[in-house]
Parts: C-alpha cells; structure tokens; sequence
C-alpha cells in the first residue's frame, strides 16, 4: 500500500556533537577537533573493560534517526509505508479507517464468485489462502442433538413434541459429542431422534414442498422470458424457502429473532496477495502488490448482532492450500479501475454486523445442462465450490475489517460464516472459517494460520414436480439447511 | 392528471387502465361500497393488546426502519426504489417472528408478481380489472367477517354518491372484452387459497410516478374488491348472490414513509342495481411510520445541529400492520 503524498514531515537536521555514542557508522563528515581529542578518550575507555556501562540518558536528546520522508530511496519509501500503516491503526472510526485502507486505487483483479472458469475453486483458494475440506465440520445437528425419548415425543401434537425436545435438546447437548453425531451416522440415537425429529420435519418439508408447488405449480405464471428461467420459479422459491423457515425456525433459535434479513444485498471486498511487476505505462517495473476484488450479489443473506461460534481453534491446520504457478489473469481474470469498496451489506452503524446465512442462485449461464453438453462434467462442483470459498471469504472478511482487523492487524479470534449454494433444485452447503486476514506479500509470510472452508457437493433436493405433488423429497438436505440455520452461539 | 392503475397485459384487447378522479369515492360507486373511517374495532383491539407484540418492538422497528433509510446501500442515502422494499421486507420479517408464539402464522405464503382477473356488472356498464398488482399474502383459512348481520343490514339504507353529471366511469379505458375472466391467480388445490392481505409499494423514485395517497387508497380498494370478488366466484358461482359468508381482504399501501390501511368486506355480488346491500370498507389514512431519516448530518456554522438517524418514530403505525398481519389467526 503506497503512502499518502499529501503529508509532508518536517525534514529534522541532526546535529553532529562530539559524543562517541552518537556518531553513526555512515557518517563520513569531516571529523570536527572535538571529535579527536576524544578519540584518545573513547580509546581509552575501551581499553577498561571493568568501566561501568554508561547510564542511559532518561529521554533521548536527539531526535531519533530515520530515513526521508520525500526522498526518492528504497528506505524513504519503506518509512512512507510505515507512516501509513500506523495512519490506519490510529484511525478514529471505522470508516476512516475503511476509507484510508481503499484510498489508493489501481488497476486490480476482478473476481466473480460464480465464474465458467475452469477449476476456478484451485485458483481462488490460492488467492484467499484458504484450506478446502470436503464434508462439513462435526457439531450437533438438530436431529440427533435432541435428546431419545422416542415414545414421549412421538404420540404427541406438534408444540409439545418441540418443547419436550427443545428442553431435552438443551440437558443433552451438553452430553453428546460433536464427533458421535455426524448427520449421517446411523448410531442408537438416531430412530429415537428421528421420532422426535420427524414432527419438526414434516412441518418444515410440508413449508418447503408448499413453497415449491407454489412458484412452480400453482401460481399462473407466463412463460419464462429468454434465459430467465431462474428468476422465474427459483427465485421467489429460495427467498419463500429462506423466509419461512428462518420465521419457523425463530423458537428454536432466537439469534434469527434478532437477525436482519436482507434480499438481493451488496458484499464487497478489497485485498492485495502476492507482489507482480507492472507491466506497461509509466509505472513500467516497479514490484506491485496484486490487488482483487469481489463484488458480490448473493439472493438473500441473514445476518445477526452476535458472532457464530468458532468450528475449530485459531491456529488449525487442515490441509495445504494449492499453489498456482501462474499469474491471475490466466484464470481468465481481469483488471479494472474503480473505488475500493468494503461492505457486509450495511454500513458500520448497523447492529446485525456478523454474518450468518448467506444464499446464491447459480444463474441462467452456468446451469449443469451447459456443463454437460460441453462435456466439462466434473467443473459442475467446481462452480458450487467457487462460489462458496469466493463469496464466504469476501463476507467473513468484511466483516473482520468492520471490527477494525485488517492485514496489518489480523484477526484475534476467528470469523464464521455459512452459505447455500443452489441452482434451485440442487443444495450444496458451505462453511467457512477466516483465521487470517494477512495476505500480502510481507505479512503472509509472517503467518501461519489458513482459512478453513468445508463443503459438500450438491445433492438435489426432489426430483421432479409433478401434478401438484413433489416427488423424491430428499430429508438429508432439508437436515442440512434447518442444520444450517439453528447455528447459533453456545451461550444461547 | 392521475397515473394509470394496473399494468398492462399482453394482449392488448384485454388491457385494463383505471383512472380515478375522484379517488375512494369513486371506487366506492364502482364496487358498490360504504366507507366506514379508521380501522375495526378488531383489528385495533389486536394493535393494542401488549400480548400480540414482539420483544422490544419498538427498537426493533427503529432498527428496521434505519436499515432501510440508512445503512443498506453503499451510496449515502438510498433512493425510494431501494428502500421501499427493504423497508417492507424488514417489516415482514418483524411480522413473521411473531409465529414464535402463534405457530399458525406460519401457514401464510407470500405470492410476488401474480395476476388478478376479476369481472362484474355495474349499472348496465361491464367492469373488468386484471393485471399484476402487488404483493397477495395468503392463507390456509379465511378471515373471519368483521361486520355482524345488522350492520350488513343497516348498508341497505346508504345511498351511493353519484357524480352527475359525470359518469363515474369516465375516465376507465373501454376495452372489447372476448373473454368475462375471473381468476384468483392460482389453480385449484392451492392449499394457502384465501387471500388475507395485499401490500402496495409505490417505490418509484419520481413523485409523478408515485400514486397520491388519494389515489393509492383507490387502487388499494379497487383490487381487495377484485380479489374478493375472484375468491367469491370460485367459491359460489357466478350468479349474482348476497353472500352468506361474506369474505374479507385487507390491504397495505406504503410509499416508504405514508402507510394506508384498508379492510374490505364483501357482502354481496350483487351488483348491477345502486341500492340492496353494500360491500363494507374500513380505512385508515396516511399514517406516518417516522417523521423523517437524516441520511447526512446537518451541520450549520461547523456545528452538528441534526446527527444522522430517525425521527420522530411512531410505533402505532407498525402496531398496526402487525395486527393487519396477525387478524385472523390470534
């Protein structure tokens, strides 16, 4: 990041005075009179090793000694950058310090989380330093975190079987084990959980198979317009989705009472990784910082006053991060000019400033009908897992830099998001952990921490709609989202 | 000169324009209706019992509001498109956390971009209205009526404002009409079949493209008549009848900051003579939700005078479309 140019320093003269202690080793100024005589001095004080050290002064007489601040030298620019990180980290508000972060603006790299690109996922873990883990992490689910009491729960009406849950969920949360109850594992807790569950779900798959025969079935809908079928019937069926069951879902999980919901919002980001030499114009050959930005549009997002809970320690490693030989722009990427924008979604005054859901509609373009015709079967994933990492890392890094972290100051404790990925029959789900905001050149060294994202492939949710029914309800997705939203801190 | 009402479909021999000059008044005439000022009694018991409100509602509300006038957009105040919607959709989701204690709120599905078809005879002259209106909210069970029998009995006696020598069909676009459509919008077997609650949002950025709020409560008559009307038809034919049951929509107009409420009861479709029993409408006008939202500080003689924020919060305005929202089901 280059320096303010506006702010000039008073250039300090330094005044040479014969005190041995003060002469530097680079000084080749004629040696005054006084410094002569006293050279026999300083000999002999060298020669008396038993001389007690010389008491340091109590404040420095002199000013201390750097380089320029205008000088056209490798040193004057390194203390112009230095100047300008300690500008930001004694930035007053938030704002200014967003605003003095993204005040520079170059040519930089503009990344679309949902990109045709060819292995797009590989690039874009390198470009976040990000760790991908197949599968999502091991915690409580809601099915089997509920306590077995399978005859109680099972003969009674829907409220009571949620309160009797909801009371035994919370005395045997504390019992089970994240590891033990994974969502597929068939362990004795699971036809004992499902009974209770079962009351629970079958509301929620009723909300959903209702949300779905409703945009796609029994409203009277023209024809889609060219290459807008997903605004046609998947769009309003994810917000209907999303809404409904964040509301259905508020008694057991009070952090969505408080949550905000936002449709169709903004998320941006800005960052530099790695160093490149500038190519052409009259910066031809300097050593530059490779910038990017993602500017997001996901279809709707929840976003709450209190953090999620951390999945794993700060320090974790879990895996390599890949390594691409290659510059961005081979990705494809390409560079544009324009403001520096760091967004969640609203601004720093809003209260709900951490994020919790966030969900994408893969768009017209990229549908798997494409893919296959094009013979690039195996990219079909890879469009989900770019779009997860890629837009996850923007809204947990946004959200770091809204509580005043950023690449100079990184991360104390770390940020949790989660996001669906869905084409409207397909779910794939994602959650991401950013451990670390220090990207650049300089300070990636310096660190060893990864960003962690877990994800599943996508699995359809039914298989087809047909005369007013849905056929082919898939349970395991429909766990996965209610999963998804329950997640709440462990103090609630 | 009033804007046009609905929009237009795409065959245009079945386009619909509705101006209305006189606006409540002369939809009054058009759908046979007595007016009856401020909300019912009902619905207001429900806005002021402590019961059917939320958790530190009213900062909740402050909350939403400034999301939608403040913070939601990167520029530094968003325009009427953006946070006239923002503004309902924060409202809605206020209203949906309520099925934390009312589990069947969550029987109620929002319908985006739907079309309305409704026909009926009005004095000699066919009437039709059609199109994409706004944003229906319906239900698994209807709202119980509102008015009892004697006061049904009692529109017998009003006599509908006429205009002479202005007819008050002036100003609607005569169209050639192939087909006498009725349609809810929906095909049979919707399990969430009756409409509750139609919501209005005049987000247009220039005031010219804006409904007055006149002629907004017009429109938002015009179309609870309209979907009444559909629901009527399907559920008791066609013929022109009192209804034993009469059906009740309601409906919301906002521009971001006005809120218009409406309840409209359908009594009768019987419509073609001026006197027999009329339809009943309630309506609430021009209720300010907040006095204003300073996006940017106002600062006179480099001194603060006015920080950025929301003024001037009403939160009965919002206790009101919450019990709009809650009628029917608590």
């Amino acid at each position: 990041m280059s320096l303010s140019r506006g702010v000039r320093r008073p250039i300090k003269l330094l005044i040479w005075a014969p005190c041995p202690s003060a002469v530097p080793q680079l000084c080749k100024m004629a040696a005054c009179r006084g410094r002569r005589l006293l050279w026999h001095g300083r000999c002999w004080f060298s020669q008396d090793p038993a001389a007690p050290p010389p008491t340091p002064a109590p404040a420095p007489l002199y000013p201390p000694i750097v380089a320029s601040h205008t000088a056209k030298s490798k040193v004057a620019k390194r203390r112009r950058l230095e100047l300008f990180y300690q500008q930001v980290h004694e930035a007053a508000t938030i704002e200014e310090k967003l605003r003095l972060y993204g005040k520079l603006q170059r040519p930089k790299y503009m990344v679309y989380p949902q990109t045709f690109a060819l292995n797009a996922d590989r690039w874009y873990q390198s470009f976040t330093k990000t760790v991908f883990v197949p599968g999502l992490p091991p915690r409580a689910p809601p099915a089997a975190a509920k306590a077995p009491e399978p005859g109680a729960g099972a003969a009674e009406a829907l409220e009571q079987g949620t309160a009797t849950a909801g009371a035994a969920a919370s005395g045997a949360a504390e019992a089970l084990q994240p590891g033990a109850a994974a969502p597929g594992a068939a362990t004795a807790t699971k036809p004992a959980a499902e009974a209770a569950a079962e009351l629970d779900l079958g509301a929620l798959r009723d909300l959903a198979c209702d949300a779905l025969l409703q945009e796609s079935f029994y409203q009277n809908k023209k024809r889609p317009f060219l290459y807008r079928d997903q605004d046609h019937t998947p769009a309003p069926f994810l917000t209907q989705l999303a809404s409904s069951f964040a509301a259905f879902l508020c008694k057991r999980n009070p952090l969505l009472a408080a949550s905000s919901l936002d449709l169709n919002p903004e998320i941006n980001y800005y960052w530099h990784h790695g160093e490149e030499v500038v190519v052409h114009g009259h910066r031809k050959g300097r050593v530059d910082p490779v910038r990017f930005q993602i500017d997001d549009k996901p279809h709707l997002q929840i976003r709450v006053p209190k953090q999620l809970p951390e999945v794993v320690p700060l320090e974790s490693d879990l895996g390599d991060v890949p390594v691409v030989n290659h510059k961005p722009s081979k990705l494809p990427l390409f560079k544009k000019q324009y403001e520096n924008k760091v967004f969640i979604g609203s601004k720093v005054a809003d209260p709900c400033c951490y994020g919790h859901t966030q969900f994408h509609l893969i768009p017209d373009k990229l549908n798997r009908q494409r893919f296959k015709v094009a013979n690039l079967e195996d990219q079909i994933e890879v469009v989900y897992r770019a779009n997860g990492i890629a837009s996850l890392f923007a809204w947990t890094a946004a959200q770091a830099m809204y509580q005043g972290f950023w690449n100079e100051a990184d991360v104390t404790r770390p940020f949790v998001s989660q996001a669906v990925v869905t084409d409207g029959k397909y779910f794939a789900f994602f959650c991401y952990q950013l451990n670390t905001l220090a990207l650049t050149a300089e300070t990636i060294q310096k660190s060893s921490r990864k960003n962690i994202c877990w994800g599943t492939d996508s699995k359809p949710l039914y298989d087809v709609v047909e005369d007013g029914s849905v056929k082919g309800f898939n349970d395991e997705v429909l766990l996965q989202l209610v999963g998804f939203l329950l997640n709440r801190p462990k103090e609630l | 000169v009033t804007p046009p009402l609905s929009q237009p479909e795409e065959n245009s021999h079945l386009r619909v324009f509705l101006l209305l000059f006189r606006g409540v008044r002369q939809a009054q005439w058009l759908t046979k209706t007595k007016l009856v000022q401020g909300l019912p009694a009902a619905v207001l018991s429900i806005a002021e019992n402590p019961a059917h409100q939320l958790q530190e509602q009213e900062e909740a509300v402050h909350r939403a509001i400034a999301h939608a006038r403040l913070w939601e957009t990167t520029e530094v105040a968003p325009r009427r498109e953006k946070y006239c919607p923002v503004l309902f959709e924060d409202l809605i989701h206020l209203c949906r956390s309520m099925s934390m204690k009312y589990p069947s709120l969550a029987r109620r599905m929002l319908a985006r971009n739907y079309r309305i078809a409704a026909t009926w005879e009005r004095e000699s002259t066919l009437l039709q209205i059609r199109g994409l209106n706004g944003i229906l909210m319906n239900s698994m069970t209807p709202i119980p009526p509102i008015a009892s029998k004697e006061e049904i009995l009692a529109t017998k006696d009003h006599v509908l404002e006429t205009f002479y020598p202005i007819s008050p069909t002036i100003d609607l676009q005569e169209v050639i009409v192939y087909q006498e459509l009725n349609d809810t919008g929906f095909k049979d077997g919707y399990p969430y079949s009756h409409p509750h609650t139609l919501y209005f949002l005049e987000s247009a950025n220039n005031r010219p493209n804006r409904f007055r709020p006149e002629q907004l409560r017009a429109k938002m008559l015009m179309f609870a008549f309209g979907n009444a009307l559909a629901k009527a038809r399907v559920l008791y034919g066609n013929d022109p009848q009192v209804l034993e049951q009469p059906i009740v929509v309601q409906s919301v107009g906002t521009d971001g900051q006005l809120f218009q409420f409406l309840v409209f009861q359908l009594n009768t479709t019987d419509l073609v003579s001026n006197d027999g029993i009329k339809n009943l409408v309630w309506i609430d006008s021009d209720q300010k939700l907040y006095e204003s939202a300073q996006c940017v500080p106002e600062v006179k003689k480099r001194v603060v005078t006015k920080p950025t924020g929301i003024y001037g919060l009403q939160p009965e305005t919002f206790k009101k479309f919450l019990a709009l929202y809650l009628h029917g089901t608590v």
